[in-house]
């Protein structure tokens, strides 16, 4: 398949006085041209990270990345010059964060905010930007997006100031969208609204999409391919029908049966005992098995290595495919 | 309160209404409009029933669960406890009904204090309300934490050294330690993690069972919900829209607003993806509410009376009451596809899990 983004081997640590903290630890995954790839695992397996690093945002110090390659296109980013980075993002890479509040600058009006985004990736005109911009809002459905282009973002609803992001980051037709968790703030009704929009522009602009979300329901809903993510590391990677069909990680299986659904009759949710490990002392084997009820010995002491289970189905778990003991 | 009939409803909230004044001016304080926050609210809660409460950001459930444990001032209506009117409570009597009524709040994090130890945050209820001596908090102390499934010995440590789920089992112990009979959980799983949301909704239903006690579950997620409560009130801008047995919401959901929640819920199960009929526009502020129904600017079925005239919350069945004043001729919504998933292969692997995990556990 052709991959617009390739990541090998990324390692993202922290140091910091309590410790080396491994947020991503060794992790390799792609993203094909136009496709949406769903990044899911709980707080803190290292979401975030592993997009700002993509992104070449990590704050360092006190983080360091490290990876064999992050291939965008055909080029490695980590080896391009700041400046070149620079570039890179808002342009053809481009992200949108959780909270659209914290992102906007509440003293710029929003058509400010998208200019000057256009600017700095183009040789547009000034007046030929704000038409960009208006227009960028328009394909967002912001309503009457002529006239609330200088509304200041306090003056708008939170959604609304997710699709600015969304306006914002689309503004210089990136190949690639990371979207950080871009409906987690937003109520459902809204949510829906924001989806529904992201896969519809990418029909139609033919983006690529990496999503981050801790939903695996709004995986379900809009991702092609899941990425599912433990303290670190990758522990799935598998097509989006495959992975809720036939899960194969006991942290997934056990994640879905504690989802509680209004499409299924449960008595009693499932659930996963014990918490997410500190990434400052993480177990040295398998990093779910304090809380996997199939751990043995092996699982304590060895890392299991993401291995192909099925057609394009990984799985990083000595003893997938589990089955009921006979 | 034990001339009460054992069936009669624990709580009855009847014509609740709060207005915040909204003003501006640092020295000359004016009150230049409301924010109708909660708008004629009625309801009634059982013995060992769970009523859930739902609705969008910012709709007045929060505010609906402090006016119940009177932790602020209604603008009007009663809210009568066991029988008993707490408006008419004077402070000392206040004091010692909120015994019998707690709260756990969402932010497991806020609503602890740092600087006491956990049972010293545990025998705090107790002391306020006279209970026991110093030894007899204590023993309890170490008991409610063997309740909510932490260890004896966590007593005494800070609740920093606690992860988000551990917290709320601290909350939720704190909260059953003198017994009682109500408890207002205001969002207490929204932020954790869903596999410590499991955790503690599990908690919270064996609590229920063993204790009797009686739930107003207050929540924005309608699949939490649906898994925990017996009956929901839905709630849009401040006034419920609809309140209904949990089995007729969800398989015959009467008011627009109550459809398109249950259509925008992500489903975990990519075999359902759909073109959704999608709710248009924003949730209008509090602050100025549309005319008429209040969910006319967003309704996919609104005619020209819907602007005109506020629809009164109508019996559609027994128990089940709707405002909306076209409920009976609206087009069926489409009903939920039921998903494959509780077949095949997840479902066998689902079963390996909990028999792994029972095979592990000592019963
Ligand atoms: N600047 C930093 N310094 C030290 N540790 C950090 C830093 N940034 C992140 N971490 C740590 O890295 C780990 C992964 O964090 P990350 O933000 O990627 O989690 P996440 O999966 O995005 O979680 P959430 O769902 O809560 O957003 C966390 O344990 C976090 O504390
Ligand atoms: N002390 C206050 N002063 C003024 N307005 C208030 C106050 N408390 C709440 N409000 C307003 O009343 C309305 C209802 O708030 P409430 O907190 O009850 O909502 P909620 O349904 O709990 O929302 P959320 O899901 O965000 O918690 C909101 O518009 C809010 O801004
Ligand atoms: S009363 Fe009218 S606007 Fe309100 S929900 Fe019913 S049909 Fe829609
Ligand atoms: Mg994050
Ligand atoms: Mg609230």
């Amino acid at each position: 398949m052709d991959n617009l983004l390739e990541v090998r081997g990324l390692k993202t640590h922290f140091a910091t006085d309590r410790g080396l903290f491994r947020a991503v630890d060794g992790i390799s995954f792609s993203v094909p041209r136009g496709r949406t790839v769903g990044l899911v695992g709980e707080s803190g397996c290292g979401k975030s990270v592993t997009s700002l690093s993509v992104m070449g945002l990590v704050p360092s110090p006190p983080g360091k990345v490290e990876a064999e390659a992050v291939l965008f296109g055909n080029r490695d980013v980590l080896r391009l010059s700041a400046d070149e980075r620079r570039k890179l993002r808002g342009g053809k890479m481009s992200m949108i964060f959780q909270e659209p509040m914290t992102s906007l600058n509440p003293v710029h009006t929003v058509g400010q905010q998208i200019v000057e985004a256009i600017l700095a990736h183009s040789a547009m005109t000034p007046r030929a930007a704000r038409a960009r911009a208006i227009e960028m809002l328009e394909l967002v459905r912001i309503p009457s997006a002529a006239q609330r282009i200088d509304d200041f973002p306090h003056n708008m609803s939170g959604g609304m100031r997710q699709r600015v992001m969304i306006a914002m980051a689309l503004s210089c037709e990136p190949a690639l969208l990371i979207a950080d968790e871009p409906t987690t703030a937003l109520d459902v009704t809204i949510q829906a609204q924001i989806l529904d929009l992201l896969s519809d522009l990418q029909r139609r602009l033919g983006m690529a999409i990496l999503i981050i979300t801790h939903d695996l329901g709004v995986i379900a809903e809009v991702a092609d391919q899941v990425l599912v993510m433990y303290a670190g590391r990758i522990v799935e990677s598998a097509d989006v029908n495959d992975l809720f069909a036939d899960p194969q990680h006991p942290y997934t299986i056990g994640l879905l049966g504690s989802i509680p659904r209004i499409d299924v009759d449960r008595k009693r949710l499932a659930t996963i005992e014990g918490t997410v490990p500190s990434p400052n002392n993480q177990p040295a084997g398998c990093r779910f098995a304090p809380r996997c009820p199939f751990a043995d010995q092996r699982c304590r002491l060895d890392p299991p290595p993401l291995r192909d289970i099925a057609p394009g189905h990984q799985v990083a778990c000595w003893k997938a495919p589990v089955e009921m003991a006979s | 309160m034990s001339s009460m009939p054992s069936n009669a409803p624990v709580l009855q909230v009847n014509g609740l209404v709060k207005h915040f004044a909204v003003t501006r001016g640092l020295i000359r304080r004016k009150v230049i409009g409301l924010v109708r926050a909660v708008e004629d609210v009625s309801f009634e809660i059982a013995r060992g029933e769970t009523l859930a409460l739902v609705g969008e950001s910012g709709c007045g459930k929060s505010t609906t669960g402090r006016l119940i444990l009177r932790l602020m001032d209604p603008t009007a209506g009663s809210v009568r406890f066991k029988g008993k009117e707490i408006a008419d409570l004077d402070k000392d009597s206040l004091r010692r009904m909120r015994r019998y009524m707690q709260i756990i709040f969402q932010d497991p994090y806020a609503s602890l204090n740092p600087r006491m130890t956990v049972g010293e945050i545990l025998a705090e209820p107790l002391r306020v309300h006279e209970i026991g001596d110093d030894a007899s908090r204590e023993a309890r102390g170490r008991e409610l934490l063997e309740i909510v499934g932490l260890l004896p010995e966590h007593a005494r440590r800070y609740p920093h050294q606690f992860s988000g789920g551990q917290r709320q089992r601290i909350g939720i112990a704190r909260a059953l330690a003198a017994n009682p009979e109500l408890i207002v959980c205001d969002e207490p799983v929204s932020a954790l993690d869903v596999s410590i949301q499991a955790q503690i909704v599990n908690l919270l239903q064996n609590l229920q069972q063993r204790f009797g006690l009686s739930y107003l579950f207050i929540a924005h997620d309608l699949a939490v919900v649906k898994h925990i409560s017996d009956r929901v009130a839905v709630m849009y801008l401040g006034k419920l829209v609809e309140i209904a047995d949990k089995k007729s919401l969800y398989d015959r959901p009467l008011h627009p607003y109550t459809q398109a929640l249950l259509a925008a819920i992500p489903k975990p199960d990519p075999t359902l993806r759909t073109k959704r009929v999608m709710l248009q526009g924003d949730v209008p502020s509090p602050f100025r509410p549309p005319t008429g129904c209040r969910f006319h600017t967003r309704c996919p079925h609104a005619q020209a009376r819907c602007s005109a005239e506020e629809p009164a919350l109508r019996e559609a069945a027994p128990g089940h009451r709707v405002a909306c004043h076209f409920f009976e001729t609206l087009p069926a919504p489409t009903i939920l596809a039921r998903a494959g998933l509780a077949k095949g292969k997840f479902a066998q692997r689902l079963a390996a899990f909990e028999a792994a995990k029972a095979a592990r556990t000592p019963a």
